[in-house]
């Protein structure tokens, strides 16, 4: 097209409104993002200590809840489900890392659409408010789980968290779903068309390919959403049966009819398996970038690691099914989720192989960055190895609402994530800040971090398939769980430690954020455009100028160089691998 | 306004042909349904087939899609495509409702 | 707010578009792209409904189909003179641009009012979104219509004020409280659209926050776009006609 393309770049702001609150500017964007998820974790992670004091000392009287009743366990557990991975799991890697850095990376003065992105990350703070609002209101929070699963979501008398307080539920995840749309299409819009000149889609760094590739699932699968929000709404305030049939609820027939809680399942979870994907694939990219980083080696096979997150991506879509083999599916369609499912494992295996074999006989700076990536390549393997046994719905129905499930998926959806975030904190931290945190306080929270979940999560698996079911409150009473209380007890107590262990981040965080030692430009040694500009970076990213990209983003070690990394920057002439 | 120079200025003739043949296939839908002519899944077919027809036309000559270059054509309706098709999944548990006789 | 340009074509300082054209055209497509995964999803669940309940009512007579089939008529010119809006900014011709968007949104205030017309009908009937009066054992027929339809008129609400705003910006404003103030007042206050009306002032109240963070001329590319949404409502349509009102005729 002839059509002089002309992309808006705002002048600097001048006031502290504009600059802080109301800012276009996509790095303060990304720290909004960063922070908002940051009090997120600790709301939700303050709910689950809740939880799992309350499975050992039933009767103990907790501070802010008092005595825990059945129903405010399903509350609690409702709200740590969806704070984690709406709030931050989502916001985060996506929201946060990925607005501040995505432009950067690529080159780019900001984000396509900077007005747009300011409404998203409002939009988002708008349905965070929204949503603990529901602890307030009457009858409290909602107690039908991060999936909302119909009957339980769509009738209003069901419980005391069923009225207002799942009605907010509903809305916040609305307004969630429509600004996750807005970012999305922001980040594919600005991986399209503002790559600086040089920077090909094959010579972007793989934190740029997932950061994309998560884009194009939340584009897909947010708006699926939002109708099954809209639909439910209706179901509860205006009385319309999609979900529910013909139901009795304390002995009173109520007015539905006709409607298929399996429909709110499939269209919940056409948007909850890319989800999946969605909190993983940044944190996929961010350890591809730090494992070949720190191994001072090129990245093992990039094209294929690109080609792999594609495909991750696209059999994402295709096997959502496996979350609902026990809800009488077809039996039809269960087989061919089972094997779509199995099937996603082959691109997952390939990007675990590559990070190996970056690793593999490379110069390994053992730094905290390089430590959380391997945390999460560890972690990444032993959540997914569980995946295999739930794909297959034979092995499905016994270990269906199990704690086996919540172990799986804790640790290859929560805490790999979380590692990736870890991994992204420590790495970009100089380059956000102009300040580096400290190392050894980084290693003792990395150590006690990684040892912790392990201990939380592993003996879920033994939980599991020994029949302790999931979302009880209680079950130190039932006869054949007896057995498992100090198994349980000891998962406690490892909880109560990895979340202390949380507060030296935190700490960390902010006390380097203002006493730690000056970093240079690229304290790092990496190639990847954000290490070329200064330290914070300039309004406009690269003060004015643009970069151009002569080289592939992993050039380490390459024969003949004159340092051990070449820069994407660096003249043509220099000779890469 | 500021003018714009355009490498396919095509026109208005084919826009008139268009909606002429977007209206004459509205019409045709309506005089199936309306007589009634074929069995109900039989017309769910034929309407759904003239439907896609019908959202071919706007997509590629309203919406100009057709002289989009080809990567922008394939991975939007691709994905777009896919992703519906993929929620047909959804029926076989609509018509297991059926059998099972769920209220 | 002041805007800086960076100039990004051929020779410029970036990467060519992968998709050869302008961000917000490609903004504008993927907003569709998942707009049309929320209307397919909203498609799929009457369907799934439908399947499910097999003594699904088909109560639409003759005066019922002529209705939609003006309806979709209306839409499909509107889609027509919308494209010539389109052409007519390309050319650069400002005035002959307007007139065409002016003729869009009457066609689709026809669509509107029509459409509200047959809400009405039916309402009076005693359609509500949990009962209707051919089929009391299938509640889903009025919430489906309704959800579908009231989802697809509320998109052509909004791209009537779209492009009201793109073709008179600030002066669309005024226009858009005195519809806003006449449809308030004329309709009873016991009918739906009485609330329901409040739509075009929450859209005039985005409107204003938008032309104030943006005051800015409309150009050609601008028009382009706002025409692609428009003419994804009308493709929407396309769907929701044949699937809700002609599979439902009256035998």
């Amino acid at each position: 097209m002839a059509t002089g393309e002309v992309v808006h770049v705002h002048a600097a702001p001048q006031g502290f409104i504009r600059k802080y609150i109301f800012s276009l500017d996509h790095k303060v964007i990304g720290l909004q993002y960063y922070f908002l998820a940051l009090t997120a974790v600790f709301v939700g992670m303050f709910l689950s200590l809740l939880m799992r004091v309350h499975m050992i000392w039933p009767t103990a009287v907790l501070p802010l809840v008092g005595e825990i009743k059945p129903e405010t366990y399903l509350s609690l557990l409702t709200m740590h489900g969806t704070i984690m991975v709406f709030f931050v799991l989502t916001t985060a890697p996506q929201g946060g890392f990925g607005n501040y850095f995505l432009p950067i990376q690529i080159g780019a003065p900001d984000m396509a659409f900077p007005v747009l992105n300011m409404l998203s990350f409002w939009t988002t703070f708008v349905a965070f408010v929204v949503l603990l609002a529901a602890f307030f209101v009457t009858g409290g929070a909602p107690l039908h789980g991060w999936t909302g699963y119909a009957p339980l979501s769509a009738l209003t008398n069901a419980g005391p968290g069923q009225q207002l307080g799942a009605d907010l539920w509903i809305t916040s995840i609305a307004i969630f779903c429509i600004a996750s749309l807005m970012g999305a299409l922001n980040f594919i819009t600005t991986t399209l068309d503002l790559r600086a000149k040089g920077m090909t889609m094959m010579r972007m760094p793989l934190t740029c390919w997932a950061w994309f590739i998560t884009a194009i699932l939340g584009l897909l699968a947010f708006g699926v959403l939002l109708s099954a929000g809209i639909l439910l709404l209706l179901d509860r305030n205006l009385g319309t049966s999609f979900y529910v049939p013909l139901v009795v609820v304390n002995g009173q027939i109520m007015g539905h009819k006709g409607g298929s809680p399996l429909l709110w399942q499939h269209l919940f979870w056409f948007f909850g398996h890319p989800e999946v994907y969605i909190a993983i694939l940044p944190g996929m990219g961010v350890a591809s970038q730090l494992l070949s980083t720190f191994s001072r080696k090129p990245i093992f096979g990039y094209k294929a690691m690109v080609y792999a997150i594609m495909a991750i991506g696209f059999l994402g879509f295709m096997v959502w099914g496996h979350h609902m083999f026990m809800s009488g599916m077809s039996p039809y369609s269960a087989f061919a989720f089972s094997l779509m499912t199995m099937a996603i494992g082959v691109p997952s295996a390939i990007k675990t192989f590559n990070w190996l074999g970056t690793l593999h006989k490379g110069r390994i700076r053992f730094q905290t960055p390089m430590l959380y990536a391997i945390g999460f390549v560890s972690l990444f393997v032993s959540g997914g190895l569980s995946g295999p046994f739930l794909a297959q719905p034979v092995l499905d129905i016994p270990l269906h609402d199990t704690a086996f499930v919540v172990g799986h998926f804790h640790l290859i959806m929560g805490v790999a994530a979380i590692f990736g975030m870890f991994a992204g904190t420590y790495y970009w931290f100089p380059k956000m800040f102009g300040r580096m945190m400290n190392e050894t306080w980084g290693r003792v929270h990395f150590f006690i971090t990684l040892a912790g979940t392990y201990c939380i999560f592993m003996p879920m698996h033994y939980l599991g398939m020994a029949g302790q079911p999931r979302r009880y409150s209680q079950f130190t009473e039932l006869a054949y769980l007896q057995h498992l209380i100090p198994l349980n007890t000891f998962i406690t107590y490892a909880a109560i430690l990895t979340i202390g262990a949380q507060f030296i981040f935190v700490i960390n965080l902010f006390w380097s954020m203002f006493k730690g030692p000056k970093s240079s430009d690229n304290p790092w040694e990496a190639t990847t455009l954000e290490w070329t500009t200064a330290t914070p970076p300039p309004h406009d990213n690269f003060g004015g100028r643009t970069p151009v990209v002569n080289h592939g983003p992993y050039e380490y070690s390459v024969p003949g160089a004159p340092r051990d990394f070449v820069m994407q920057t660096d003249p043509a002439s220099v000779r890469t691998h | 306004m500021h003018h714009v120079a355009t490498t396919h200025d095509e026109g208005k003739g084919q826009y008139f042909w268009v909606w002429g043949v977007l209206l004459i296939l509205t019409a045709v839908e309506v005089v199936l349904a309306y007589r009634q002519v074929f069995q109900p899944v039989r017309m769910l077919e034929v309407l759904m087939v003239l439907s896609i027809i019908k959202s071919a036309l706007i997509i590629g000559y309203f919406m100009h899609l057709k002289y989009e270059i080809a990567a922008m054509k394939w991975v939007m309706m691709v994905a777009v495509v896919a992703c519906l098709c993929l929620m047909g999944i959804f029926f076989a548990d609509a018509f297991r409702i059926i059998h099972l006789g769920v209220q | 707010m002041s805007d800086v340009a960076v100039q990004h074509g051929i020779a410029g300082a970036y990467e060519p578009s992968l998709f050869g054209t302008y961000s917000k055209k490609i903004g504008m497509w993927l907003f569709l792209l998942s707009d049309s995964l929320t209307f397919g999803a909203l498609l799929f669940a009457y369907s799934y409904g439908r399947i499910s309940n097999p003594d699904w009512p088909t109560p639409f007579g003759k005066a019922s189909i002529a209705n939609a089939t003006i309806m979709t008529g209306c839409l499909l010119s509107s889609s027509l003179t919308m494209v010539l809006g389109v052409l007519a900014a390309r050319r650069g011709d400002f005035r002959w641009t307007r007139w065409w968007i002016f003729a869009t949104m009457v066609f689709g205030s026809a669509f509107i009012v029509l459409h509200a017309k047959e809400w009405s009908g039916l309402i009076g009937e005693g359609m509500t979104p949990f009962k209707n009066p051919w089929a009391p054992n299938v509640p889903q027929f009025g919430g489906t219509f309704f959800t579908l339809t009231g989802m697809h008129m509320l998109h052509v609400t909004i791209g009537v004020i779209y492009l009201g705003v793109v073709a008179l910006r600030k002066k669309f404003l005024p226009v858009l409280l005195a519809l806003w103030l006449i449809v308030w007042l004329v309709t009873p206050a016991d009918s739906i659209f009485h609330i329901a009306v409040h739509v075009l002032l929450v859209g005039a109240v985005v409107a204003a926050v938008i032309l104030f963070l943006k005051p800015k001329d409309y150009d050609a590319h601008d028009v382009e776009i706002a025409g692609l949404y428009w003419h994804f409502v009308d493709l929407v349509w396309m769907f929701i006609f044949p699937l809700v009102y002609l599979m439902s005729t009256r035998v």
